[in-house]
């Protein structure tokens, strides 16, 4: 399970993702023409556009999920997870014992 | 650098374009993120509506849909909810299934044209739609009359039973099921990926109604299905050159957001509001399809109707497809908006109670 992030830290990655994900989509729409035909080319450059768009979904997802965060709507943890915290017990105390 | 493209293939994007794409791009990752899939069915023919080529609007919705589903299975997998293991493995069974509707489809082509491909999809769509999104809906209204928990269907309680060789257990899903009950569920899928390009509204009602999986793991695990195939089905257009990335980058940039939003959506509100939400989209979409129907069935001779009723048909028929999508849309931020109010009040009152 992720650790919760404060609002603050959701922020400041906010604005790192967001700051490389718009570098990322300035890159590719500076000559959108010249983008579009080398990622048509098939054959080799089939990767080209694979590895854009998993770029893409690592910086902007990145943003988006601190963005949510940073407006405070954050997921709720989940049930099951809260109970098997509650439930937990001690382990026993070692006790001696005179088997006699 | 000043590169003419193939007017051909690719459109020129203006600025309404572009917003169209965007608000698309967010309601529809927003929809597959909480019900795992069912947001990319607005994209190919909205791409189409703008001009874009049919295989190139295919080709960039897919290309859309991958990385879009892998945002949205790692963003459900930290919530527990995602069975990587049932998604690889409906995964292999659904690859076939795609071949085979692409054989299929190809063969429909060859015989009757164009116009005998887009009947049989429509047609795909409605019985399909109808069928297994009225049984979906039927299921979500009796649930959500009960405690809103999910119970594990008849059906799957008997093929659980069934101790054939290999059984294979589900860890997250908590399901043991022979390996031979999850190739239908893929192949299906796989099937109608290939037909309406939109395999969840038989992958995730498949897994919980023919294996048993509850909603909430269902519709995460269909993520990682999505990615796979949708990883592959890129990898075959982008050879062909036919992905428009200006079209993938600009939907993304709306779909991240979405998805992940949708993704905590699943947290906050009653796991039946899943099936509600997929019942309502599938049934709403059947009506959009069917109204599709007569334009082909006219192309064939098999009707006779006007033109003027063949445009509006269409313009409705699109018009009840994004309503589809909005209507998805709104039950599921209503029931995320409904839900944080109740944790609110509860918050409120356990501070009042201690004070």
């Amino acid at each position: 399970m992720a650790h919760e992030l404060t609002k603050k830290q959701a922020v400041i990655r906010m604005i790192g993702f967001g700051i490389a994900s718009a570098a990322v989509y300035a890159g590719a729409f500076y000559d959108p023409n010249a983008f579009v035909e080398l990622c048509s080319r098939g054959g080799g450059y089939t990767a080209l556009p694979i590895a854009t768009v998993l770029l893409v979904s690592f910086v902007h997802g990145g943003f988006a999920s601190n963005l949510w965060t940073a407006l405070g709507i954050t997921a709720k943890v989940p049930a099951k997870t809260a109970q098997a915290v509650k439930t937990q017990t001690k382990r026993p105390e070692a006790r001696a014992t005179l088997n006699a | 650098m000043d590169v003419a493209l193939d007017s051909l293939r690719f459109i020129d994007l203006t600025t309404a374009n572009v917003i169209f794409l965007l608000i698309v791009g967010f309601i529809g990752g927003l929809v597959s993120g909480f019900i795992g899939s069912g947001g990319a069915f607005v994209l190919t023919p909205g791409m189409m509506s703008l001009g874009v080529p049919g295989t190139v609007a295919v080709a960039s919705n897919m290309c859309h849909k991958f990385p879009k589903a892998l945002v949205g299975a790692i963003k459900r997998f930290r919530y527990g909810q995602v069975d990587v293991k049932l998604g690889v493995v409906t995964a292999a069974s659904a690859g076939i299934g795609v071949q085979v509707g692409i054989k299929i489809q190809n063969m429909i082509l060859a015989a009757w044209g164009q116009a005998g491909s887009n009947l049989y999809v429509s047609l795909s769509f409605v019985t399909v739609l109808i069928t297994v999104g009225g049984y979906v809906f039927y299921d979500a209204m009796k649930s959500r009359k009960g405690t809103g928990q999910d119970k594990t269907p008849a059906l799957a309680l008997k093929l659980q039973k069934i101790n054939l060789w290999p059984m294979v257990y589900f860890k997250t899903a908590n399901v043991r099921i022979s390996l031979w009950f999850t190739v239908p569920v893929g192949f299906a899928t796989g099937m109608l990926a290939a037909t309406i390009a939109v395999g969840g509204f038989i992958g995730v009602p498949g897994m919980i109604y023919v294996m048993g999986v509850g909603g909430l793991v269902a519709s995460a695990s269909e993520l990682v299905l999505a990615f796979l195939m949708g990883l592959c089905g890129t990898v075959n257009w982008a050879m062909q050159g036919m992905v428009d990335i200006r079209l993938t980058l600009i939907i993304l940039a709306g779909s991240l957001l979405g998805v992940q939003l949708g993704a905590i959506g699943t947290t906050l509100v009653r796991e039946v509001m899943i099936k509600v939400v997929m019942g309502s989209i599938m049934l709403i979409v059947a009506v959009s399809r069917a109204l599709a129907m007569p334009k082909y069935l006219a192309q064939l001779g098999l009707m006779n109707i006007s033109k003027d009723a063949v445009s509006i048909m269409d313009a409705v028929s699109f018009g009840i497809m994004c309503a589809a999508l909005a209507l998805g849309a709104v039950i599921i931020l209503g029931a995320m908006v409904k839900a944080r109010r109740a944790m609110a009040r509860q918050a409120d009152q356990t501070a009042y109670g201690q004070a």
